[in-house]
């Protein structure tokens, strides 16, 4: 159950943050840290939805929402209340995981994939009408622009600007978010309480013999899940500075983070960020032919299930860990 | 509320849940016999839509040619999708979710690929039926009424195949145990591009009579996925007639909502019930009998 991981997970996201610190002394120009800060953002967006659906085996389709949810209530509450948005996010984060429980709640109780899935992309639905609908605070589809960015920051004599335009200060404060998330997840999936999500997802009968609570176990991996997913909604908001509802929680947010985690590959820890950065690198390139992205999204999907269902992350497998299907067989 | 205006509301709710009934079930059939959820249900309506304007409207052949061969190609593209996306998955391991990411992606690829060939404007085709229904101080044009009636009928027909045919007991066998149904000789995967090629039709059904009331886009098929999930939902996983009633009622849900809130929360009411029926009854609303 630990090929989840790869072999040493810490080791490479320690390489990963040497690789991060080292763009901004690299000649990138500003487009570049852009498209480089959406792709970290996304990365922790398809990591967090990746929990339920590969890592815990809870086939949801509705993660969208929670990052609509983290974003609009983030960007709402630093607009209207004037709070910075440095506390905000949590705020976002908190709602987001709020309203996962609220949602995880009933699905949890039904082992069925076509009640969680359906359940889960009726939520979304519900959510994107909601913020489209109350168009008082949110001006609806019109879109939310005048979000405030995170306040700057003072080290030493050097300050750091925040937001779209602000390039440098927006990349190293996606870079230190994907960095922390990360860190944090692995942690609490390499202790005893994430090796209890794994041994559920390897087998529901025998997690249950042994003891295990499921549904609380699972309440709170959709909870956690969703809390990272807001939280990656929030940072979104306080770097694009304006938000609609069918650009953050529509069917086209739903596919390509689809693409990505199917192309990074369910099940791995580290596949969706594999994925995330091919399609964001993709999509900016495919920027002149806008009209073919979701084409080829549809295409990219269908594909990489017929070639290579574990994603990228599963084609560089030279060891082969058993399975709980082969374990099963065996027995 | 007039008595009017009530039984507008209530016509209304029936036309709109005839046709959830008609997509939901087909998706119920796919579902109860092969355990497929398939998430490019709804591309299958938008592409009738397509056809009938094509056939109907452009090409302004008689309204029963034109429909007739709509339904054929649209049942022939059913087929194809069972055959070339989905028979392939199923011997997969973690198929069940495999299939849901590969019909979602061919899903977006139709949609996109309409969006191409024929643009984003909507389309509308004129009135079949002319003519008005003047019920009291209502006046209905006989269009909706029709609707209705045709849903109804195409329902009960694929009813009786379902249980008075030998190809319904073969479907319904398949259903309960497919390899019990394999042992006795039973071709599962003939059955299951059977089912589908009824699903298709359906969808087509749907759409034919759409036509004329909404005008046709490439998204037009999401929004009849969605209620058509619902539908199933609420009905019983898989149960045809549960997915029937469940239509009809969610259809009379929406229609009545608008006397209480505005129009565009509809949708939002619709889907809020359906979670709230999951709350309560996880396995629909009409548990305890399986289709």
């Amino acid at each position: 159950m630990l090929e989840v991981f790869g072999k040493r997970p810490f080791l490479l996201l320690l390489l990963y943050a040497a690789l991060l610190l080292a763009v901004p002394f690299l000649p990138v120009d500003d487009y570049i840290l852009h498209i480089l800060t959406l792709f970290l953002i996304f990365a922790v967006f398809a990591t967090g939805w990746n929990l339920t659906l590969g890592i815990l085996g809870l086939k949801t389709l509705g993660h969208h929402a929670f990052f609509a949810m983290g974003a609009y209530v983030s960007a709402l509450v630093a607009f209207y209340g004037g709070v910075s948005p440095w506390i905000t996010i949590w705020i976002g984060a908190l709602a987001a995981a709020v309203s996962g429980l609220l949602i995880g709640l009933p699905i949890l109780r039904i082992r069925s994939m076509p009640h969680v899935a359906i359940v889960t992309l009726a939520f979304a639905e519900i959510v994107r009408l909601v913020f489209s609908n109350l168009k008082e605070i949110t001006r609806g589809e019109l879109g939310f622009w005048g979000i405030p960015p995170f306040d700057p920051i003072q080290i030493g004599d050097l300050t750091l600007r925040f937001g779209i335009g602000n390039a440098i200060g927006s990349y190293v404060l996606a870079a230190v978010f994907f960095l922390a998330v990360n860190l944090a997840l692995l942690t609490l999936l390499t202790s005893r309480p994430g090796l209890t999500f794994l041994a559920i997802k390897d087998s529901e009968t025998a997690a249950e013999s042994l003891g295990i609570h499921l549904s609380t176990w699972k309440l709170l991996a959709f909870a956690v899940s969703a809390a990272v997913v807001g939280l990656s909604g929030a940072i979104y908001a306080h770097y694009v500075l304006i938000l609609t509802p069918s650009s953050v929680a529509g069917p086209e947010m739903l596919i390509t983070l689809l693409a990505m985690i199917i192309v990074g590959g369910v099940g791995r820890f580290f596949g969706p960020i594999y994925g995330a950065l091919l399609l964001t690198v993709m999509s900016e390139a495919l920027r002149e032919v806008g009209d073919y992205r979701m084409l080829f999204y549809g295409a990219l999907i269908v594909v990489f299930v017929f070639v290579a269902p574990q994603g990228i992350a599963g084609l560089t497998r030279p060891w082969r860990g058993r399975s709980a299907t082969d374990a099963a067989r065996a027995t | 509320m007039s008595t009017a205006n009530f039984l507008e509301l209530l016509i209304n709710g029936l036309i709109t849940g005839s046709i959830y009934a008609l997509v939901g079930s087909g998706i119920a059939l796919v579902y109860g016999t092969t355990r497929v959820l398939n998430f490019a249900h709804g591309e299958l309506l938008m592409l009738a839509g397509y056809l009938i304007l094509l056939f109907a409207v452009t090409l302004g052949w008689p309204l029963l040619v034109a429909s007739v061969i709509t339904l054929a190609i649209i049942v022939i593209l059913g087929a194809g999708i069972q055959r070339l996306t989905i028979a392939p998955l199923l011997r997969r391991d973690d198929w069940a979710f495999q299939v849901v990411a590969a019909t979602i992606g061919l899903s977006i690829f139709l949609q996109s690929g309409a969006q191409l060939i024929w643009g984003e404007q909507f389309q509308a085709v004129p009135y079949f039926f002319p003519g008005i229904v003047v019920i009291g101080e209502l006046r209905m044009p006989w269009q909706r009424i029709a609707i209705c009636l045709i849903a109804v009928a195409v329902m009960a027909a694929c009813a009786l195949v379902l249980y008075r045919t030998k190809l319904g007991r073969i479907i319904r066998a398949t259903a309960q145990d497919s390899e019990a149904a394999l042992a006795v000789g039973i071709p599962a995967g003939l059955v299951h591009t059977a089912v589908f090629s009824i699903s298709a039709a359906l969808a087509g059904v749907a759409a034919i009579l759409l036509s004329p009331l909404i005008s046709v886009n490439p998204w037009m098929g999401t929004s009849y996925l969605l209620k058509g999930f619902a539908v199933v939902i609420l009905g019983g996983l898989g149960s045809f007639g549960g997915a029937v009633a469940a239509g009809f009622l969610l259809g009379l849900i929406e229609s009545f909502s608008v006397a209480f809130a505005p129009s565009e929360w509809r949708d939002v009411i619709a889907f809020t019930f359906l979670i709230a029926v999951i709350w309560v009854r996880p396995n629909g609303l009409f548990s305890g009998r399986e289709a």
